[in-house]
């Protein structure tokens, strides 16, 4: 009974190519789980620790010495990164709703350009900080806490305390 | 690529997947958290630190070996130097103000986000730098050898023959 209906096309095309597995945002309960089954699973296969920053480093270190035969640090970063393009093939599109705080402060032609250096400036302080406190959120974070590891109680507390601070303090300057 | 290279590959997916999933690698999501106005990273974070602590103290009353290293397992806990608080403030600077860590920065690249590439170029610069000052690696492949100083000499027994069928 029900007519097809002409302005329907956005959506009769949205349903023909609505394949995607991915929908909604996985409840914590499963992907916190999930999560630590990954360290688990390092753990139980290298007697390693689970860090994505380890693994950027032994790509980095590796590739430097002209070699390309990465230990399990390298390929596990290798296995996050195609995770992402799975996680594309699934859903359909990107998780990923920008920077909306850099994209409003920096508008105007040298925008982009600005929230370029600020990236940039941002990496190199995840990157160096990490390799210090070694270990980044997952490293220090997830697979240290999870030891109860002194010294990643301690780096873990400092990045989300710090991190946490910076996020307030740039709500008050862009208020 | 061998067996240890194939399944850390293979986790790697899932955790990657589970970081886009979750919507970790959204920098919106991380500065919804950080400002708190949202529960869901620590719920999840929580959550997935509770399930690596018991899965990991099975392991080790098990006595398990790992599966694809010819060593127990043993993990290493770390007394807190000057170095975790200096570089936790300076990691979370950046990850205050870019909102992302090194994990959704691999996952973005995953999936094809612009951005991602100056992150990432940051980081290459940041551990780089590190590493310029002859630092040694503070993340080791395994915690059966910690990082320590090479002047120590490797003990040949570290290539132990295990009787088949033994353990």
């Amino acid at each position: 009974m029900n007519r097809p209906q002409p302005a329907g096309v956005d959506s009769s095309l949205g349903r023909l190519y609505d394949c995607r597995v991915i929908h909604d945002q996985l409840a914590w309960y499963v992907a916190g789980p999930v999560l630590g089954l990954c360290v688990v699973a390092c753990r139980a296969l290298f007697n390693g620790r689970l860090g994505v920053t380890g693994g950027f480093s032994e790509l980095i270190v590796k590739l430097r010495g002209g070699s390309a035969r990465f230990d399990w640090r390298g390929w596990f970063v290798i296995g996050v990164a195609l995770g992402g393009t799975l996680f594309l093939l699934l859903a359909g599109e990107p998780v990923f709703h920008g920077y909306g705080w850099l994209t409003a402060t920096f508008d105007g032609p040298w925008g982009d350009a600005a929230i370029a250096a600020i990236l940039t400036l941002a990496g190199v302080a995840i990157g160096f900080g990490t390799k210090t406190a070694g270990g980044c959120t997952s490293g220090n974070g997830l697979s240290g806490v999870s030891l109860i590891s002194p010294a990643a109680l301690v780096a873990t507390a400092t990045f989300f305390a710090t991190a946490i601070v910076v996020a307030f303090a740039i709500e008050a300057v862009i208020a | 690529m061998s067996a240890r290279s194939w399944s850390a590959l293979a986790v790697g997916v899932v955790f990657g997947l589970t970081l886009c999933w979750s919507g970790m690698s959204d920098p919106e999501v991380i500065r919804g958290a950080l400002l708190l106005e949202q529960s869901y990273l620590y719920l999840f974070f929580a959550s997935a630190v509770l399930t690596a602590a018991v899965g990991q103290a099975l392991l080790r009353r098990l006595r398990a070996r790992a599966l694809l290293a010819e060593e127990e397992i043993v993990v290493s806990r770390q007394r807190p130097e000057r170095r975790h608080l200096v570089g936790g403030f300076v990691f979370g600077l950046g990850w205050g103000v870019a909102n992302v860590c090194p994990g959704p920065i691999a996952t973005q690249l995953g999936e094809g986000i612009p951005w991602a590439l100056f992150t990432l170029a940051g980081v290459v610069v940041g551990i780089l730098l590190f590493f310029r000052g002859g630092a040694a690696e503070t993340e080791p492949g395994s915690d059966a050898a910690p990082g320590s100083p090479p002047a120590r000499p490797q003990p040949p027994a570290r290539i132990r023959e295990e009787p088949s069928g033994a353990g």
